[in-house]
């Protein structure tokens, strides 16, 4: 995927203004940057959610092959866990019954299993975020965008549904674009990771290189020799950049 | 002391038990002019002769006709005009002044009209029960379809649907929650809109036995006649209610 000269505004000010970045096939890139620095705006025009001022995304991939993950699960709570997962099936064609076998076999892949009846409602949120996951991923993405999908959950939820879903992008060679402001995920979880800028008119600051190897463990990658300076120098970019637009705040 | 509010029926019985027995005892005392406040008894005498009779049916059915043929048309025309004016700008524009002008003015006054225009049949109480209900259902589906989820109508367009989708499965749901939500005034409206048209111009129904009662002073009937129309209501409430929750089971 290759983002080009993006620029992206809701009023008189751009919020992004020429960003550029690139993820190869098969590769997990993370975006940091600060708060209001037009993250989540950028991973809503590349979907197309959101028509950019300027610039121009190039997938390579029809707009099927593109899912995304938003931080709020959003399923249908009129609908079943395998109905909601089901749904997207459908709408690509799939013949109800054999959507609805899917389904139920993309919820047992996430542990799910036995939940497919219960309505959104009465799942916990790690539940409802592994639904929500199934969802995407049943439609078979070749490229994933995540857009902070894990903040909503606690510690121990999150670290299982993370590495659930690490083991099956890597098993899967999905290309995955992951937005969030928790440097320590980006850096476990990636192959690279993009800084942006504190905005308005926030741009793509540095790239960083992460040569941890894969398959990865999400406990002993932070263990890594490179995760610790590379943390750092990230947090120290992303310190520095806080602090050249808000001095009060960084202090 | 603290109630236990898992015994407040046998505390609000009770009380009623106490007030009827009060006052039948005051009717024996002739401390009650039965012209004016005739006792329980007497009260339920006049129910039993109504029904041993045979002369309320008709009365009854007049009344569960006009009602329910005003609400079901009232809730149809309600969705279809709050769907219409939700989608298309212009239909809203001139829709809303006069809806809300209609939902500003107590509609019953309506009522001697529609006996001038439409007669003093079931026509006419059909339609000020449809006027009261679909005014309310109206801005129910109008001001529900354009606060509809967002990142619902987001999670259908990104994991594939189209628009038909969107209608099928996030606005119809969404719309048929609200109006669940408000179907209890809706029959209440639809059975306010029966009785006061009857109550004008009829020559059958609930209302023009109450309108009976009261150009005979038989303060007994009509006492007995509002106690009927409250049970018809409790127990259309009671068959919506189970409706709601069957329909409702995954909130």
């Amino acid at each position: 995927m290759r983002v080009r000269d993006l620029t992206i505004s809701y009023g008189d000010e751009p919020v992004i203004e020429g960003a550029s970045l690139d993820v190869d096939k098969g590769r997990f890139v993370s975006l940091v940057g600060p708060s209001g620095s037009g993250k989540s705006s950028l991973l809503r025009a590349i979907i197309g959610l959101l028509k950019p001022l300027a610039g121009n995304v190039e997938t390579g991939l029809a707009r099927s092959e593109v899912g995304i993950l938003f931080q709020d699960d959003a399923l249908l709570p009129w609908r079943t866990a395998r109905d909601n997962v089901a749904l997207g099936l459908g709408f690509h064609g799939m013949y109800r019954q054999e959507a609805l076998e899917e389904a139920e076999s993309w919820l047992d892949r996430l542990g799910l299993a036995g939940f497919g009846d219960r309505f959104p409602r009465h799942l916990s949120g790690g539940q409802r975020k592994r639904v929500a996951l199934a969802q995407v991923l049943a439609l078979r993405p070749k490229l994933l965008l995540m857009d902070e999908p894990f903040a909503s959950l606690d510690a121990i939820v999150r670290a299982r549904v993370v590495q659930d879903l690490v083991d099956l992008v890597e098993r899967e060679g999905i290309t995955v674009l992951l937005v969030t402001h928790d440097l320590s995920e980006a850096l476990t979880l990636s192959d690279a990771v993009y800084l942006l800028s504190q905005g308005p008119r926030a741009r793509i600051m540095r790239q960083y290189s992460v040569p941890i190897p894969r398959p990865r463990d999400l406990v002993s990658a932070p263990t890594h020799p490179a995760f610790g300076p590379l943390y750092e120098r990230l947090w120290r970019d992303l310190f520095h950049e806080v602090e050249r637009e808000n001095p009060a705040e960084a202090a | 002391m603290a109630l236990d509010p898992r015994r407040a029926w046998i505390r609000q019985w009770l009380t009623l038990a106490v007030v009827l027995l009060l006052w039948e005892a005051a009717g024996r005392a002739n401390l009650l002019n039965p012209l004016f406040a005739p006792s329980p008894t007497q009260i339920a005498s006049a129910l039993f002769d109504l029904f041993s009779s045979g002369n309320i049916w008709t009365h009854l059915q007049a009344t569960f006709t006009a009602a329910l043929g005003g609400l079901v048309l009232g809730i149809v025309a309600g969705i279809a005009l709050g769907v219409a004016a939700a989608l298309v700008p212009f239909i809203a524009e001139l829709l809303q002044p006069v809806m809300t002008l209609l939902n500003a003015i107590p509609r019953v006054i309506l009522a001697p009209l529609f006996a001038i225009w439409l007669g003093i049949g079931i026509a006419s109480k059909v339609a000020l029960a449809f006027i009261l209900v679909a005014v309310l259902i109206f801005f129910t589906v109008f001001t529900g379809i354009r606060q509809v989820d967002r990142r619902l109508v987001e999670r259908i367009v990104t994991i594939g649907g189209d628009r038909w989708a969107l209608v099928r499965h996030v606005y119809l749901p969404s719309v048929a929650a609200l109006i669940m939500g408000h179907l209890k005034v809706a029959v209440g409206f639809a059975f306010t809109g029966a009785v006061v048209g009857e109550f004008v111009a009829a020559s059958r129904g609930l209302g023009y036995l109450i309108s009976f009662a009261q150009s005979t002073y038989n303060a007994a009937l009509m006492i007995a006649l509002v106690m009927l129309i409250m049970a018809v209501v409790l127990l259309i409430f009671a068959v919506s209610g189970r409706l709601e929750k069957y329909l409702m089971r995954w909130n």
